[in-house]
């Protein structure tokens, strides 16, 4: 990707750059006016992008099919008009039918599609050993099946955790903690890779490096 | 007060400074920290290259994932493009991200190599943007021209000749989703469980732990995990790219982060077990 050369592409690339300090001032000074300006800007841009695009989406989807003769198209439309009483208290409960024929339709896509890769191949993964594995595939079996069974055994809440319980369910919540930790520590580093980025666009639009 | 109190007290701002300074230091003076290539990886690419495709094999690629997150999904998705158009694997191109088409124009800039000797509408072709979830992956299944009656640029399906015969999951051979949501999950549900077809995600570091069990459990023949799988993918490609080149600074980033925590634990323990003032 070569820097661009047109005067349009070089006005947006300064803007981009400008608006990401703007942005960047917010932690690395204080809140300020500039801050809130670009803040305003990108959530007006995102919420103009996604309307265009989602209207445009409905146009060629339901609404076109629908003028070229597709009668049935109407149903949707009418179901997604029904969405819009959400905003007027009296007639709020009509609103209710699509939602309820929405959450149906997911409900039963989910469970259709759910049980066999997110359970049973799950399961089977987990239980399954490792075929002529090493010490470190046994130990990361063990773990894992450790893990599983005390961290199940920790949302057991109809048994007090007390007795026998209470060893495997201390160990459970120590996993999922672990596991927390670990999700969390991988959306900060996703965050930072997002920083990396914008760092070398600042690098770049200097032409301190290659674009 | 200790040093290790005045430490753990700093302004948080001096650390974004030298966080956001200390990213630049790698792209400006490359350290070159090596690159292993993790299993995961090495799967994907296998699954995309040499036998498991042929020519003329029809793959999917979704874009999932918006500007902000080109650094993490976009050069895996650069090189996975790269391998297939190698095999002469014919690639629909579609988007759940509202942004798609400057992700379309960034491969098209990224890819353009390879892109030279394809024509638009017989080997590629770009659909656009999609919403609806979970059931709009189903109904992708029946009949893709159900989802899109035409391609992004107002072109009926029925008038590109690479669609000709191509409606549904049976024509597909493989999908590569790369997203920051759950795109990946809804193929693994829709497409993968139901039909068998060959799915890979390419996700963000943050959806690792959701990522990697689902590849171990086989419904993803491989994942690449972040900016790091991008790199692995751009080694395995033969051509290192954006990810090499990002992958010092976010070594760093990573390093100044386990240095910052553990300078806070050293201050805490510091201040309860050797009579600090906290």
């Amino acid at each position: 990707m070569a820097y661009p050369t047109a005067t349009f592409d070089v006005i947006g690339l300064w803007i981009g750059w400008l608006l990401m300090l703007m942005i960047y001032s917010l932690p690395l000074y204080k809140e300020n006016v500039s801050y809130r300006l670009a803040e305003y800007l990108f959530i007006g841009v995102t919420l103009a992008i996604t309307l265009i695009t989602n209207f445009s989406n409905v146009m060629s989807m339901a609404v076109d099919p629908l003028m070229g003769g597709d009668i049935l198209m109407i149903i949707p439309i009418i179901l997604g008009l029904m969405m819009f009483t959400m905003l007027i208290p009296d007639y709020r409960w009509v609103s209710r039918y699509p939602v309820a024929l929405l959450v149906g339709a997911g409900f039963g896509l989910g469970i259709r599609g759910t049980i066999k890769p997110n359970l049973q191949d799950a399961i089977i993964s987990t239980i399954t050993p490792p075929a002529g594995g090493g010490a470190l595939e046994w130990f990361n079996f063990a773990y894992i099946a450790i893990g599983l069974i005390c961290s199940i055994m920790y949302f057991l809440l109809t048994i007090e955790h007390s007795g026998p319980l209470k060893a495997p369910t201390r160990i459970g919540r120590l996993f999922i903690m672990v596991g927390l930790g670990a999700y969390f520590g991988n959306t900060v580093l996703f965050r930072f890779t997002m920083l990396t980025g914008r760092a070398q666009f600042f690098l770049q639009v200097l032409k301190i490096i290659p674009m | 007060m200790s040093v290790f109190t005045k430490l753990t007290n700093i302004d948080r701002r001096v650390f974004y400074w030298i966080l956001f300074i200390a990213l630049m230091v790698p792209f400006l003076s490359p350290i070159g920290f090596p690159i292993t290539i993790a299993e995961n990886t090495q799967d994907l690419y296998d699954g995309i290259t040499g036998d498991e495709v042929e020519a003329g094999e029809v793959w999917i690629v979704n874009f999932g994932y918006g500007v902000s997150a080109w650094s993490e999904c976009h050069p895996s998705t650069t090189a996975c493009t790269k391998a297939l158009f190698r095999e002469d694997a014919k690639i629909i191109i579609m988007g759940t991200h509202y942004d798609v088409e400057l992700t379309y124009n960034k491969l098209l800039d990224t890819v353009s190599e390879d892109f030279a000797g394809k024509v638009y509408g017989e080997d590629y072709v770009f659909l656009g943007y999609i919403t609806g979830g979970e059931s709009a992956a189903a109904q992708l299944a029946s009949s893709i021209r159900s989802v899109y009656p035409e391609d992004h640029f107002g072109t009926s399906l029925d008038d590109i000749p690479m669609m000709d015969g191509i409606d549904s999951v049976h024509e597909i051979d493989g999908v590569l989703s790369s997203d920051t949501g759950d795109w990946g999950g809804h193929f693994m549900t829709q497409w993968q469980s139901a039909y068998g077809t060959k799915l890979a995600e390419i996700g963000i570091a943050m959806n690792a732990s959701t990522d990697l069990p689902r590849w171990i459990a086989g419904n993803f023949f491989g994942v690449s995990v972040g900016s790091r799988g991008g790199a692995e993918l751009e080694i395995l490609v033969g051509e290192l790219g954006e990810a090499t080149t990002a992958m010092d600074s976010i070594s760093v980033s990573h390093l100044l982060m386990v240095f910052a925590i553990l300078l806070a634990n050293i201050g805490v323990l510091y201040d309860k077990y050797a009579g600090g003032n906290n």
